[in-house]
């Protein structure tokens, strides 16, 4: 072979040579376009036996009450740690920037609408991303790698509703529970930050912070933090069951959950702000 | 474990719950099972007044702006609830206006005789389409309208601005320039004439003033003529001589009366002799000209001479009458 094309012209070798770096190049295409298909198809059809496996109560129900607990009231710490260094932080920033031109009563205007609309929600589900997504999918990684899941799929258990259901239910019910928790802190430690560091009296404070609340604010973030606690407890589960490689997969898996449902965070944030915020009116 | 695990998941969740639920209702400031007075005000138009806003009264929030809705015939129905404990001023009116720079609206609650001296919102508080059983209402302009309309002022300024760059081309200027200069040199002129003519005027105002000194001398000693004549005229032989010369002047005058009837009849007399004259005139030149009968007398010879000769006949008639008077007179009874 290689003689045959010593013997050929060089520009019919060179010819040959750029058409093979071009099928390549489409196969290459084709065959990202088949794994992204593939992953959607097979997200899709992981969701869809969650779905299903939503009848089967008698199994998921007496697991949810302690994935609420593991999911949800153990994440409270952390979130609540994260929301009074966020509150003290905006109001800061807010009196940093309105210095001499905005009434500082507006600190407690942009607290609130921060904390509600945007940092509660997005930052109480980066955080649980991390500790709860990452445990899920090395829990489930390593049920897999040890052949756990294995022994209850040989003993007739369907994994989904023993093992996922439970988990994405307490993810999606108690996310919002622990970001108003996170909500109520942020704002009120934004409000002790404004009395301590900038004296703002406390009816100043209060004031802005009613200024243009509604109860929209609390219902989108809570909606918007259901949806990441649906999305980030899936991405935890779905990892963790194609968990391949004993330990370095179990930890590839807790990475990749982490890393995908960050990614999932911010695009359903984005995704809530264009069906749901754009267009409506800021004070109605 | 398990039952305890569930336990506090149920406390956490309740907990939160009732906490978050606590927290938006006192930011809303909702008075949950409180009774509250709705009261209604219709308008024109609401501005960027918004569902939660306060309602002040006397400069006291007293409410919230509850709805929002459009009414028919092109009003617009705001819903305020109002704390019953709150009395509304006399013949009450609203007033939607923007109590900041950053977009906070407010209704305000004022009597009508307290309305601000607005023309616009005068005519919207009195129109009467409005119905009955709401409250007159009427919105001031936002900042955002008042900067539109400041834009829309700007705007014309720099539109003259742009017009009077045009007008005032080359040309304009030089001749401007021109004007100024010869502004500047009648100035200097009337400057050196002010100057040359100073003393002229020193000199002027020097005699006016020694002319105003001799008036008020001649006026003290006018003044001092007449206290010594108001002097003299007490004494009574002045007042007898003055009696007198009332009297004689009573009889001056009445003669003087007289003397002008008498002049009044003279020129009537005159009159008509002026018109006798005229008439004689022409009675003497038509008799010259030989006009009518005593003309051609005076004039005609023949005439004369044979009146003359009538004259002799009939004397001779008359002798011979009186000799033989038979001869002409016949007297007979029967």
């Amino acid at each position: 072979m290689a003689t045959a094309t010593q013997s050929l012209p060089s520009s019919t070798a060179d010819t040959r040579r750029r058409g093979s770096l071009l099928a390549d190049g489409v196969a290459g295409v084709g065959a990202i376009a088949l794994r992204g298909v593939g992953s959607i198809g097979s997200a899709s059809r992981f969701i869809g036996e969650a779905l299903v496996a939503l009848r089967d109560a008698t199994t998921w129900l007496p697991q949810a009450l302690g994935q609420m607990w593991t999911l949800g009231v153990a994440s409270l710490p952390i979130a609540l740690f994260i929301a009074t260094f966020t509150g003290i932080v905006l109001a800061l920033l807010a009196s940093y920037s309105f210095t001499g031109a905005v009434p500082l009563y507006f600190v407690g205007t942009l607290v609130e609408k921060t904390v509600t609309l945007e940092l509660a929600p997005v930052l109480t589900g980066l955080a649980l991303a991390g500790r709860v997504g990452a445990n899920i999918a090395a829990e489930l990684g390593t049920m897999r790698v040890t052949e756990q899941i294995d022994a209850l799929e040989t003993l007739g258990y369907d994994p989904i509703p023993f093992l996922v259901v439970p988990r994405v239910l307490a993810g999606a019910v108690m996310f919002p529970f622990v970001v108003a928790a996170s909500m109520i802190v942020g704002v009120g430690a934004g409000w002790a930050a404004s009395v301590a560091l900038l004296h703002i009296s406390t009816p100043e404070f209060v004031k802005g912070l009613r200024l243009f609340f509604q109860a929209f604010d609390v219902q989108y973030g809570l909606v918007k933090s259901a949806s990441f606690g649906f999305a980030v407890t899936l991405i935890g589960c779905a990892r963790g069951l194609k968990t391949q490689g004993g330990a370095v997969g179990v930890g590839r898996a807790a990475t990749s959950a982490v890393v995908y449902s960050a990614v999932f965070i911010l695009v359903l944030d984005a995704f809530w702000a264009v069906t749901w915020l754009l267009g409506r009116d800021a004070v109605r | 474990m398990k039952r305890q695990t569930d336990v506090l998941v149920g406390l956490v969740v309740l907990l939160i719950a009732v906490a978050t639920i606590g927290a938006v209702a006192w930011v809303k400031q909702a008075d949950i099972g409180k009774r509250q007075r709705d009261v209604v005000a219709r308008f024109h138009d609401v501005g960027n007044a918004r569902v939660g806003n306060a309602v002040v009264i006397r400069g006291v929030v007293g409410g919230r702006v509850q709805t929002i809705e459009l009414a028919p015939n092109g009003w617009v129905d705001v819903h305020m609830k109002i704390d019953p404990s709150v009395q509304l001023p006399a013949d009450p009116v609203v007033l939607l206006n923007e109590t900041s720079l950053f977009g906070e609206w407010q209704a305000t609650v004022i009597e009508r005789n307290a309305l601000p001296h607005d023309e616009a919102v005068q005519r919207e508080i009195d129109d009467p389409g409005r119905g009955r059983g709401v409250l007159p209402g009427a919105s001031q302009p936002g900042i955002g309208k008042l900067t539109a309309v400041a834009g829309q002022i700007a705007g014309d300024v720099a539109n003259v601005a742009g017009r009077v760059e045009v007008a005032f081309d080359e040309q304009a200027a030089h001749e401007l320039r021109g004007s100024i200069k010869n502004v500047s040199d009648l100035s200097t002129t009337l400057s050196s004439v002010v100057r040359t003519h100073a003393s002229d005027l020193d000199v002027l105002s020097d005699e006016l003033r020694k002319a105003i000194e001799t008036l008020n001398r001649a006026a003290n000693s006018v003044q001092t003529t007449a206290g010594r004549v108001d002097s003299a005229t007490t004494s009574p032989q002045v007042r007898a001589i003055v009696t007198d010369v009332a009297a004689a002047s009573t009889d001056l005058r009445r003669a003087a009366t007289q003397v002008n009837d008498l002049s009044k009849r003279f020129a009537t007399s005159q009159t008509r002799l002026d018109a006798l004259l005229a008439t004689g005139d022409s009675l003497l030149t038509k008799i010259n000209s030989g006009q009518g009968s005593l003309g051609l007398f005076v004039n005609d010879p023949s005439m004369y001479r044979r009146t003359d000769s009538l004259l002799v006949q009939l004397r001779a008639l008359a002798a011979d009458i009186q000799a033989n008077p038979k001869k002409y007179i016949s007297v007979k009874i029967f």
